[in-house]
């Protein structure tokens, strides 16, 4: 059986005894919040979205299949160089058809992440102000509007707007502080259900005529209570660790990766033996609306990566350190 | 019922727990009424939100939930991509197969959390934020494109990339929308701050604040 994870522990205790939820009903911000985040995990849809970010518009379909066989999913660029993201439970493959390459890395082990952390919802309204907006009407569905203002300048803020009955996530904004929109993404068409064409999982070529990358990380699974050798001296406001993996005592160096969020935002932090020669440069770097700060520090190498403002990463980046044993 | 307890009950359901924690429940569910009700409710919650047709999951379930418990193989230890895409690439990164792998969960509601990782989450908040002033803005911000995937720098950023947007995807409820940023035909890394020989890339201009492009 695949999972379906804890998120439908929080879930069902939403339902309650009476098992329903209705169209027009009124539900709390935190709840639309919560239904979002099993709907964009446990549904089937399939649509196409438009992207707006500056002066790039891109248009993208998406197919998200969650059935007995686990969850799957195609995330393809229908504008511009053909792209494409698959993600199953075996991994993600970041398919580039223009360089005919796919970059392949493993799968995080989803057992060892509460999809919805319980009481990280707790967590999210200390960092955020949650605002119910107006209702609209997106791609055909009936939406309702959940605004999400972040109450520092460390985490980006959302302007969701959730189709009513199931919370799936039709329209989103990222919002910086001063309540500037820094990217939207807008569904023109969406399938919901057993209306989804799941053909569409399949990839645009033949993918084993491509060359393949595999991700420079260390795959593979394990458990122990091993503490962190290297964790942020501080962290904004909000963030708590949520999971830790560390590779070590190899003569190939250690790698450890430490994952914090505020219950919306997440942000990695990566401890690596220093490589001159494969190390990314240093400074805070941008892709799209997520950043990345990089230095080395006593031959280790630390990178911040998160969807947040740069001085989150480069505040969390500069205070690592190794833990005293 | 205990959080402890219907965390359980929802790795039973995802079948990543212990088999002798398995069978303790399963017996459970014979007996206790609460158990077996929130058990049926999990099932219910899951047809509706894919919206499948079909019986809701009854008590039989437990019988079934037994039996294939009762001829369920020895737990995989590891999991693998599927043969034909796991092609590894000599000289890359740090070989797996000789590293020593540790996963720690930490957070609430994370099945099987260890009590050790749960002091660890206690450590990290009890460091106290300090003053945002200490932060140094971004002196200059130059564009450099990264995109090239045959340069190894590009490739261990990419790599980080790829890992955080399935962290994202997964803690952050965002789901797909973590990928876009690597799917979109604009996508460029963007060095803000940093060395310099990032002045070799063009563009260079000052900025007070990171600026998006």
């Amino acid at each position: 059986m695949r999972p379906i994870t804890a998120t439908l522990v929080l879930v069902a205790v939403l339902l309650g005894p009476a098992g329903s939820i209705l169209a027009g009903e009124q539900v709390e911000p935190r709840e639309m919040l919560e239904r979002m985040t099993v709907a964009m995990s446990q549904m089937s849809y399939q649509g196409t979205f438009v992207y707006v970010q500056g002066d790039s518009v891109e248009t993208m379909r998406i197919t998200h299949v969650s059935d007995e066989s686990g969850v799957r999913e195609r995330l393809v660029a229908v504008s511009g160089p053909a792209r494409e993201v698959l993600r199953d439970s075996s991994g993600v493959r970041w398919v580039l058809s223009d360089d005919r390459s796919v970059f392949e890395d493993s799968a995080f082990n989803r057992s060892f992440f509460p999809e919805l952390p319980l009481d990280q919802n707790d967590q999210t309204e200390l960092s955020y102000s949650l605002k119910l907006g107006s209702e609209a009407r997106i791609a055909g569905h009936n939406a309702r509007n959940l605004k999400v203002l972040p109450r520092d300048r460390y985490r980006y803020g959302y302007s969701l707007w959730l189709e009513e009955h199931s919370g799936l996530l039709l329209k989103w904004e990222l919002i910086d502080g001063n309540r500037k929109s820094l990217a939207k993404l807008m569904f023109t068409d969406v399938r919901i259900g057993s209306e989804v064409d799941v053909k569409e999982l399949k990839p645009t070529r033949q993918l084993k005529k491509f060359k393949t990358v595999e991700s420079e990380l260390p795959s593979g699974r394990g458990l122990s209570k091993t503490r962190p050798k290297w964790q942020p001296g501080s962290l904004p406001p909000g963030f708590q660790l949520t999971a830790h993996r560390y590779f070590g005592q190899s003569d190939e160096g250690i790698y450890e990766h430490l994952v914090y969020s505020d219950g919306l935002a997440t942000v990695s932090v990566y401890i690596e033996s220093s490589s001159p020669d494969s190390d990314p440069r240093a400074g805070v770097n941008r892709l799209g609306t997520t950043h990345a700060f990089s230095q080395v520090k006593n031959d280790m190498l630390i990178t911040v990566v998160g969807d947040v403002p740069a001085i989150t990463v480069k505040f969390i980046g500069d205070s690592v350190k190794a833990v005293s044993p | 019922m205990s959080k402890e307890t219907r965390e359980h009950l929802s790795a039973l359901v995802d079948g990543e727990i212990t088999r002798e924690t398995s069978r303790f429940l399963v017996k459970r569910l014979g007996s206790d009424d609460e158990l077996r009700a929130t058990w049926t409710r999990y099932h219910l919650v899951r047809d509706c939100l894919r919206h499948q047709d079909g019986a809701i999951a009854g008590e039989d379930l437990c019988a079934r939930v037994s039996e294939a418990l009762e001829n369920e193989q020895p737990a995989k230890t590891s999991r693998t991509l599927p043969t034909g895409w796991l092609k590894p690439a000599a000289g890359l990164a740090i070989a797996a197969s000789v590293a020593l792998m540790a996963i720690v969960a930490i957070g609430p509601g994370a099945p099987g959390v260890p009590q050790a990782a749960g002091e660890l989450a206690s450590e990290a908040q009890a460091e106290q934020f300090t003053s945002p002033q200490s932060l140094t803005p971004a002196p200059y911000s130059s564009q450099a494109s990264l995109e090239g995937r045959n340069d190894t720098r590009n490739r261990k950023m990419n790599s980080y990339l790829v890992r955080h947007y399935q962290a994202t995807g997964v803690t952050g409820g965002k789901g797909f929308v973590a990928f876009v940023p690597i799917v979109i035909t604009g996508s460029k890394t963007v060095n803000e701050t940093g060395s310099k020989d990032d002045s070799v890339d063009s563009e260079a201009e000052r900025d007070e604040e990171p600026r998006l492009r």
